[in-house]
């Protein structure tokens, strides 16, 4: 049996609140188990313990109870964090550095070995798609670019869990699937990713099990599919059908026992759409320069 | 790679980062500038006349520059550069990297150190400079009194500013620890503000005291003598520049380097120990 990426048992925080040291607990005795080489979610409204979870596996606070490993290495300890990548929320980093300055900087921390930082410094770079714009000061990056940045300092030591806390708050759509397609490169690389985020519709194709928390507790916890489906029915989706072959349809259903529900028109979600549009005029913008590039 | 080597690395990359952080602010290069100014200005003393005492009274405002720019400068640079950390939460990405708070800690006393050194070998080399300049001008002038050579030992000046430099580096540490549970810019400011005040003033209360026999107010002033530095040791102006001979003896100097770095380290200890259990 592999040893988990990361294991919590009964993990419980309290943090002292006022003059008086009222506790208050935003982590209330979770367990939770988080695989090798899967894309792990960590959902729930704000407030649910998501980020204090996040800052007690990296060894930023002390659990108040419980146990937190990774890789079999106790979460705290120096060792541990070594083989971790982290992207916090809203990251903001040293704004006088370029791009790759900081990258740079945070791989010598991390002991990237000097024969090859400078490889790893551009590979990271151009797995987040920001090598035209590393040579640029950080304070000029636009949120976008300062979570792919985050995500290439997160990366550079080449850890082998990376941690991603709300990875696409505040970051357009397209932003969004960006950040989305390098998880999953990363899930294709053989890496662990655990990531938080409250906007479920985002992550939903993204993550291979997800935990749903509440006011610290842990609510559900399973396969994306098997959390969302609807285990009483099937769907069937129909191209082409008459009035007629409907009424058919419906009837051989209900001679078969079954009962049809509802019919409707398959919708693509917001998301999608935004996407597909954009994509395809940048699309076709890209091949008018191309044309416009060989007629001159 | 031993881990001490590796660890050394990591805080010389944070003292190096905090330094050219600190460097890119405008209030050291205002202050550095406001310093040089104020040292310039003391040449306007030329007009009255004092001779050779003139010398003595730009090196005393220059020494005098040196620690009141250099003190307002230790604590507001080593308080900003730490809360800049935690303000804009470059801390919690830093921190959670392989590294140790201690080390975070020591990588940001280090770059603020560093920035302390700058300012003071340029305040001294000014300082230098000017009275290389007026000492000059007054032996064209006043021959007959510099008849046994210049009277300023240069390498003196220098030697004050090292020993300023230790000075500023408690000053640094205790504003460290001050921050370690601090929770804002101003309370960690003023707090080592009057630090600053009591080591530089508890000479006054070792004397008040010393008359007292042997109970427990003698014994609260030396506990007292203990945890707070005493500031005066390193105000060894009088024995420098002009004053006897051969100077501060290079014993003494050591003694009071050491000195000096035994309560940095101390307070920075101190400071690892809460910043150790600080929630970031």
């Amino acid at each position: 049996m592999t040893t988990p990426a990361i294991r919590i048992q009964g993990l419980t925080k309290d943090f002292a609140v006022g003059m008086r040291g009222v506790k208050l607990r935003a982590v209330d005795g979770l367990d939770l188990e988080i695989a090798d080489n899967e894309i792990f979610g960590l959902l729930g409204p704000n407030g649910s313990g998501k980020s204090t979870t996040i800052k007690i596996i990296l060894g930023l606070l002390d659990a108040s109870k419980g146990q937190c490993g990774i890789y079999g290495k106790p979460s705290h300890t120096v060792e541990a964090r070594k083989s971790v990548g982290f992207l916090p929320e809203a990251p903001y980093f040293y704004r006088y550095l370029s791009g790759r300055e900081l990258v740079r900087f945070y791989a010598r921390v991390c002991g990237v070995p000097r024969v090859s930082i400078n490889e790893q410094v551009d590979s990271v770079i151009e797995l987040v798609g920001m090598t035209e714009a590393a040579h640029r000061r950080v304070g000029t990056y636009s949120k976008g670019m300062l979570q792919r940045i985050g995500l290439a300092q997160a990366l550079v030591h080449d850890p082998q869990l990376v941690i991603l806390d709300e990875p696409t708050a505040g970051v357009d759509p397209l932003g969004a699937a960006a950040i989305a397609d390098i998880v999953r490169e990363l899930k294709l690389r053989g890496k662990t990713i655990l990531l938080s985020s409250h906007l479920l519709a985002q992550i939903e194709g993204l993550c291979d099990r997800v935990a749903i928390l509440h006011r610290g507790k842990l609510v559900r916890e399973g396969r994306v599919d098997e959390l969302v489906e609807d285990g009483q029915a099937e769907s069937l989706v129909v191209e082409g059908l008459t009035a007629e072959g409907m009424v058919a349809v419906e009837k051989a259903i209900c001679e078969q026992g079954g009962t049809l529900r509802r019919v409707e028109k398959p919708r693509l979600s917001l998301d999608t759409l935004f996407l597909n549009e954009v994509k395809q005029r940048e699309a076709s913008r890209q091949s008018i320069d191309a044309e416009e590039g060989g007629a001159s | 790679m031993s881990s001490a080597v590796e660890s050394f690395n990591r805080i010389r990359l944070i003292a190096g980062n905090t330094f050219l952080e600190a460097v890119r602010q405008k209030f050291f290069n205002s202050l550095l500038l406001i310093s040089i100014a104020l040292l310039a200005s003391s040449t306007f003393f030329q007009q009255f006349d004092f001779g050779t005492s003139e010398l003595k009274f730009i090196t005393d405002f220059g020494f005098g520059a040196l620690f009141f720019f250099g003190s307002i400068l230790s604590i507001t640079a080593t308080t900003q550069l730490f809360f800049n950390e935690i303000e804009n939460r470059t801390a919690l990405t830093m921190l959670a990297k392989p590294i140790y708070k201690l080390e975070f800690l020591a990588g940001k006393f280090l770059g603020a150190h560093l920035l302390m050194l700058c300012f003071t070998v340029v305040i001294s080399v000014v300082l230098a400079g000017m009275l290389f300049w007026r000492e000059t001008e007054l032996m064209a002038h006043l021959g007959d009194e510099f008849t046994g050579g210049r009277l300023i030992r240069y390498g003196d000046v220098f030697l004050f500013g090292f020993l300023q430099w230790m000075k500023f580096g408690i000053l640094a540490a205790i504003t460290l620890f001050v921050a370690s549970f601090s929770n804002t810019n101003l309370y960690t400011i003023v707090v080592s503000f009057f630090m600053l005040i009591i080591c530089q003033l508890q000479y006054i209360a070792r004397d008040a005291y010393s008359s007292l026999e042997v109970g427990i107010g003698s014994w609260l002033v030396q506990v007292l003598g203990l945890v707070f530095p005493n500031f005066q040791l390193f105000n060894v102006g009088e024995q420098l520049v002009f004053g006897v001979e051969s100077g501060l003896p290079v014993v003494t100097t050591l003694q009071i380097t050491g000195y000096g770095l035994v309560y940095t380290v101390a307070f920075i200890l101190l400071a690892q120990l809460n910043f150790g259990r600080r929630e970031i």
